[in-house]
């Protein structure tokens, strides 16, 4: 069964929840980690759009990456960062056209979203089901 | 699946695999100075030497590698044995006499109880423990712009005739990932320097923050197929942008009848 993430900035509230859950999440040595989701103003009132890596089809990142650094789960739908082939070069930080390739100055490390390997924790936390994971039906 | 023995403990691993790849994932603290995931191993630092044997050599051994030397059915491998430490020692010793004042070098030295070494130190240390990583690198990321030239004791890394290397883009992949930082760079304002080249930085479009070299944005275009434009922005206008155009789609959803 595929599942997929689905983003409505309609249902939003700007609540940073995500933000928080991501980061918690993420934290590594005690520390928090950078959040990997960003809700931002969407440019009207009360709208406000969770910005996060759309696992696109055919990625920026993936194209940019000189080592191959970054691979497609198939089980997750997600694409993902060996931190270990990673040389830090940001070159996928720069292509993506979304800006959800980060770059954690904490760590040294260029991260993104990787679907928590499944099962988004940012999902379970969202109270206005902005964030879903549901499964796709093929 | 090949099955080992590490330290008298069970492991398995694929067909293919490096040693150093194992004894890591089993979590054996093993140094290793010129091993990178993305490029070919080297066997350049020698400190991931480990001693290996099997129930058929009939008491032989051998000392490898472990970078460099695939995973085999049945191997017996020890990671700290005597000998093993005294030739760490050695090795860091002497790397100790090169480079006196690097402190990584020092750091694992000291871990093996070496403070001090017993060579007679080179009279102008660097850093650069000749490893080779930053040229590996380079090349592996399709640019090749430094090698090592000379041989013996003057050898060092450098770019072609230690002029300001031609096919450099300043994407600081060798000075990143240089496990003892000797590669050196310097980002001020708009410009980037690093082995004696001078880049402009690009700048984000919208707050004027500087990315990355402008040689490098338009090298990922030309070869990754990726429209220019996108190099245009910072990451952070880059997430604004898309929070403005999405807003506008879903205030659009909203104002169409479903």
């Amino acid at each position: 069964m595929k599942s997929r993430f689905i983003v409505t900035p309609s249902l939003c509230t700007g609540c940073r929840t995500c933000e928080l859950a991501c980061s918690f999440t993420h934290a590594q040595d005690g520390k928090i980690g950078r959040s990997r989701i960003y809700p931002l103003d969407g440019g009207f009132k009360d709208l406000y759009v969770p910005v996060v890596c759309l696992q696109c089809e055919d990625p920026a990142c993936v194209k940019s990456c000189l080592v191959n650094a970054i691979h497609f789960n198939e089980n997750t739908g997600a694409y993902e960062i060996n931190p270990e082939i990673c040389v830090g070069c940001m070159a996928c930080v720069a292509a993506c056209p979304f800006g959800c390739s980060l770059f954690d100055t904490q760590q040294n490390l260029v991260i993104k979203c990787d679907l928590c390997g499944g099962d988004p924790v940012c999902a379970h936390f969202c109270p206005s089901k902005a964030l879903t994971y549901k499964p796709i039906a093929t | 699946m090949v099955t080992m023995t590490i330290n008298g403990k069970l492991a398995r691993a694929k067909e293919g695999e490096m040693l150093l790849a194992v004894l890591r994932r089993e979590k054996i603290d093993i140094p290793a100075l010129c091993h990178h995931e993305a490029v070919e191993p080297y066997g350049g630092c020698r400190l991931c030497m480990v001693e290996i044997t099997k129930k058929e050599w009939a008491g032989g051994k051998n000392m490898v590698t472990s970078c460099l030397y695939p995973v085999e059915d049945g191997l017996i491998i020890q990671t700290h044995t005597t000998d093993l430490i005294e030739l760490r020692k050695t090795i860091l010793d002497l790397y100790l006499a090169r480079c006196p004042n690097t402190p990584a070098i020092q750091d694992l030295a000291a871990q093996y109880g070496v403070t001090q070494t017993s060579y007679e130190p080179v009279t102008d240390p660097d850093d650069c423990i000749l490893c080779g990583l930053c040229t590996r690198i380079c090349d592996r990321m399709g640019f090749g712009a430094i090698s090592a030239v000379n041989r013996g004791h003057s050898r060092e890394i450098a770019p072609p005739m230690k002029n300001a290397p031609p096919d450099c883009v300043g994407c600081l992949a060798c000075a990143l990932n240089c496990p003892t930082n000797h590669i050196k760079y310097s980002d001020r304002g708009f410009t980037r320097e690093i082995w004696g080249r001078k880049f402009d930085l690009v700048r984000d479009a919208k707050t004027g923050q500087p990315t990355i070299t402008k040689e490098f944005a338009d090298y990922l275009s030309k070869h990754s197929d990726i429209p220019r434009d996108y190099f245009e922005l910072k990451d952070e206008s880059h997430r604004r942008e898309t929070a403005l155009s999405l807003g506008k789609i879903a205030i659009w959803n909203r104002e169409v009848p479903q």
